[in-house]
């Protein structure tokens, strides 16, 4: 197979035609899932892995602490999520040496991920990515990605298999989607406004206790990063175990 | 492109061929032949051919336990009998493979040439090789191999110690995937033997209430219930205990031709709506 | 050296060795971001059967991979410019993955990319395109021409054709030897210049009202009204449109914002406002 770009195999054989019954992807489930508040951002996400009906683990944490204040996830396909990450890490580690140990703002993070994503763009990434922490002017940011790297920065976002259960509700909670003034007959809006970390936590454990009942995909523990200006902290919450 | 105001924007047919199944369904068994990818020859592993099943490993209270038994299937047929699965890799880890036993054997070459280079090469009088390390090393090579379309076909399980003599117990896959957990099983054992020393060690940390004598009983049974109903184990198997002696000391245990012993039958009489037996 | 001793030898073809020379080499080299970026392929015989096979859920909607797709999008030359306007939903299957997508992609001051098809796809050629417009500047002293840009995107996917990118994008500017100009560039390599066009699923339901209304001599205002009016009509109709709705004017002193406009509320003020839509109960 000739191709007009370069690839990282270029220097394997291509002439020899591979059969396709070795399937490269795999799904080990979970869900995650990110709120930006004003001066702090969250990453949560359960601590099952999956293959299959079988539960692999019950404690195998999925949002890493890459450095500089960001926090990160790739949830789907686990073996790429690892890849992601340390492949991330490791470029974090060359962007100190080459700045003077100078600090990565989430911008600029959420933008090598793409291209990262992008890279393996005809050998997807099977992962929804998620990044979480402060922008430059100390507010909360969460950035989502698509398996091949288009992005956006949102208030929040929900990933993995039990996104479609999360993100209604987050919709709802977190940005008060058709959610009115009382006695305005559905004329005035709620207003926008952030959130406590509180009520942030709250909404988490929330989310992930029902989506807990309702996939099972879903389960076992909840392990939350929480960023701020100080720095990142984590917290565990058991979930149902069925 | 499909300009198509429906498909919008996907690949069309003209352009691209048909939808290919086949690739979409890898990895589910289908008995389906495709004949002009048989007119080539195999150049990777894209399915086993001879096999191991399914090894067993659990973590204690200072140490863990793995067990994989001696059979290499060829398909259905019980080809060998005497095929070792449990490999100890440097002073205080071991690693058992189950899976396609050519690409095992390849695997023990590599953590051969590893454990030389670690020792001649890179050593530099400090630490050596331990667990995390070769678990390390072996996710990279499988993952490695999957994104190169040519996995070795095994699932592996990886025990020993960290660093502040923890013990260590992780897996990977032919895909590359990895986890942790206080027990772990392979093949048939995640759903035969799992169950079994879930009871015994329900929650990760549960490990550290059990003792050597404990885990060794539930692995013991569980060799006998995977022997009872999966079709390709066998009844010798070897085991490795790897524990701290009183004085902090690894003493590794590897244990070969283990009998399973006590085996009753007395169970399959009253096996109904299979096999011969019909009332 | 016989060739026996050789594979039990640290020499190159030593099989084990090099298991873990590649290995190694996959980990730790420093990767430089390049220019032109290098895209890995699998190494198989039918990269595009198997990329298609995994992430195609038009075809399979069982496919593991849903890659985002994005979708209404227009813009028109009249008498004061270009005006661009874009709806801001993506879909991944049935799945809405967004309904917050800024589908613009603002390249220069002068400049506008417009997105449709894989989000993915192009937010970074696009987004590429915009480093390779700003290389022109810094090396020609001069603003790039709408034809020029347009053209380099144009090459760039034809590179690529049949390996299954997915876009279809308008490149929008304003120059002064073209004046307002815009062109049509998408993944099979097409680039056409033209005065109106409607990009994406929902382009049949655009071109309905807008071919109906528009003229070239349209005032600032009725044509972002226009623009606005068609977009609307796309998400009232096809499903992988909705969301929000994002317009731009582009004139000789570049581009202009004119707003981001929620579809909900501006379906009712447009249906009580025209007395238009008097299908829909509410």
């Amino acid at each position: 197979m000739q191709t007009t770009v370069a690839s990282e195999y270029s220097n394997e054989i291509h002439s020899v035609p591979i059969e396709h019954r070795f399937n490269p992807y795999s799904d080990n489930g979970g869900t995650v899932l990110g709120i930006a508040g004003e001066d702090f951002a969250v990453l949560a996400g359960d601590t099952r892995q999956v293959e299959g009906y079988s539960i692999q683990s019950r404690y195998e944490p999925k949002i890493f602490d890459v450095g500089d204040n960001i926090v990160m996830t790739a949830n789907g396909f686990a073996a790429d999520g690892v890849a992601l990450i340390d492949k991330f890490r490791q470029q974090l580690k060359w962007y100190k040496f080459d700045n003077f140990g100078g600090k990565l703002e989430i911008k600029s993070a959420a933008r090598y991920i793409q291209h990262l994503l992008y890279g393996k763009r005809f050998f997807p990434y099977y992962v929804s990515t998620l990044i979480a922490g402060l922008d430059e002017e100390g507010k909360g940011a969460v950035y989502s990605y698509d398996p091949v790297g288009s992005y956006e920065r949102e208030q929040c976002r929900a990933g993995g298999a039990a996104a479609s259960l999360i993100m209604p509700f987050l919709d709802n909670q977190v940005n008060f989607k058709n959610q009115f003034i009382p006695g305005t007959d559905g004329k005035e809006k709620k207003p926008l406004k952030y959130l406590t970390l509180e009520e942030v936590i709250e909404l988490v454990r929330d989310a992930f206790s029902s989506a807990t009942e309702r996939h099972i995909y879903v389960g076992d523990g909840l392990e939350i990063k929480i960023v701020t200006k100080d720095g990142v902290r984590t917290e565990y919450y058991p979930l149902k175990r069925d | 492109m499909n300009h198509d105001p429906f498909q919008w924007g996907r690949p069309s047919n003209e352009t691209y061929g048909a939808y290919n199944h086949q690739i979409a369904n890898a990895g589910v068994p289908d008995n389906t032949t495709h004949a002009s990818l048989d007119a080539f020859p195999k150049m990777h592993t894209q399915q086993p051919i001879i096999t191991g099943t399914s090894v067993i490993a659990s973590k204690f209270n200072n140490g863990i336990i793995m067990a994989a038994d001696n059979v290499g299937s060829y398909g259905s047929l019980l080809r060998f009998s005497n095929i070792e699965r449990l490999i100890k890799v440097g002073s205080e880890t071991v690693v058992g493979l189950s899976g396609d036993v050519s690409d095992m054997q390849q695997i023990e070459r590599i953590l051969d040439e590893l454990e030389t280079s670690e020792e001649v090469y890179d050593n530099d009088g400090g630490d050596y090789l331990r667990a995390a390390n070769v678990h390390e090393y072996l996710s990279r090579v499988m993952y490695n191999r999957r994104s190169k379309m040519n996995p070795l076909w095994n699932s592996i399980i990886v025990g020993g110690f960290y660093r502040d003599r923890t013990p260590f117990l992780k897996y990977v896959d032919l895909v590359g995937v990895t986890y942790s957990s206080s027990t772990i099983a392979t093949g048939f054992g995640s759903h035969l033997a799992i169950p079994l020393l879930r009871n015994l060690i329900p929650e990760d940390k549960d490990y550290v209430k059990v003792d050597e004598q404990q885990i060794t009983k539930v692995v013991e049974d569980s060799m006998r219930v995977l022997f009872y109903r999966d079709a390709r184990s066998g009844d010798k198997y070897s085991q490795v205990i790897i524990k701290l002696d009183e004085e902090g000391k690894v003493v590794f245990e590897f244990t070969k031709e283990v009998k399973v012993e006590n085996q009753s039958w007395r169970f399959a009489k009253d096996i109904r709506g299979y096999g011969s037996s019909q009332q | 050296m016989n060739t026996i001793s050789q594979r039990f030898t640290h020499a190159n073809t030593n099989d084990v060795a090099n298991e873990i020379n590649t290995v190694h080499d996959s980990l730790s080299h420093k990767q430089t971001l390049e220019l032109a970026p290098s895209i890995s392929v699998p190494p198989i015989s039918q990269p595009t059967d198997f990329l298609r096979a995994h992430t195609d859920d038009a075809s399979n909607p069982d496919c593991k991979i849903k890659i985002a797709h994005g979708t209404t999008t227009l813009a028109f030359r009249f008498q004061g410019g270009i005006i661009v306007a874009v709806d801001s939903r993506a879909t991944a299957g049935n799945w809405i993955a967004s309904q917050t997508v800024n589908k613009v992609i603002r390249i220069n001051p002068f400049l506008l990319g417009t997105m449709a098809g894989g989000a993915a796809d192009c937010q970074y050629w696009e987004t590429w395109l915009g480093t390779q417009c700003r290389l022109h500047e810094l090396r020609e002293k001069e603003r790039i021409s709408v034809a020029a840009a347009s053209k380099i995107l144009s090459n760039l996917v034809y590179e690529y054709k049949g390996m299954g990118l997915s876009m279809g994008t308008m490149v929008c500017g304003h120059t002064k030897k073209e004046g307002p100009a815009i062109y049509y560039v998408d993944s099979d390599g097409t680039r056409l210049k033209g005065d109106l066009f409607c990009v994406g699923s929902g382009q049949t339901f655009a071109y309905g009202v807008l071919d109906s209304e528009y003229k070239w001599d349209l005032t600032v205002e009725e044509a972002l009204y226009l623009g606005k009016r068609s977009i609307l009509a796309a998400t009232h109709r096809d499903a992988y449109s909705g969301g929000s709705i994002n317009l731009y004017h582009i004139n000789e002193q570049g581009w202009t914002y004119h707003g981001n406009h929620n579809v909900g509320d501006v379906f009712w003020d447009i249906r009580d406002q025209e007395q238009s839509f008097v299908n829909v109960d509410g």
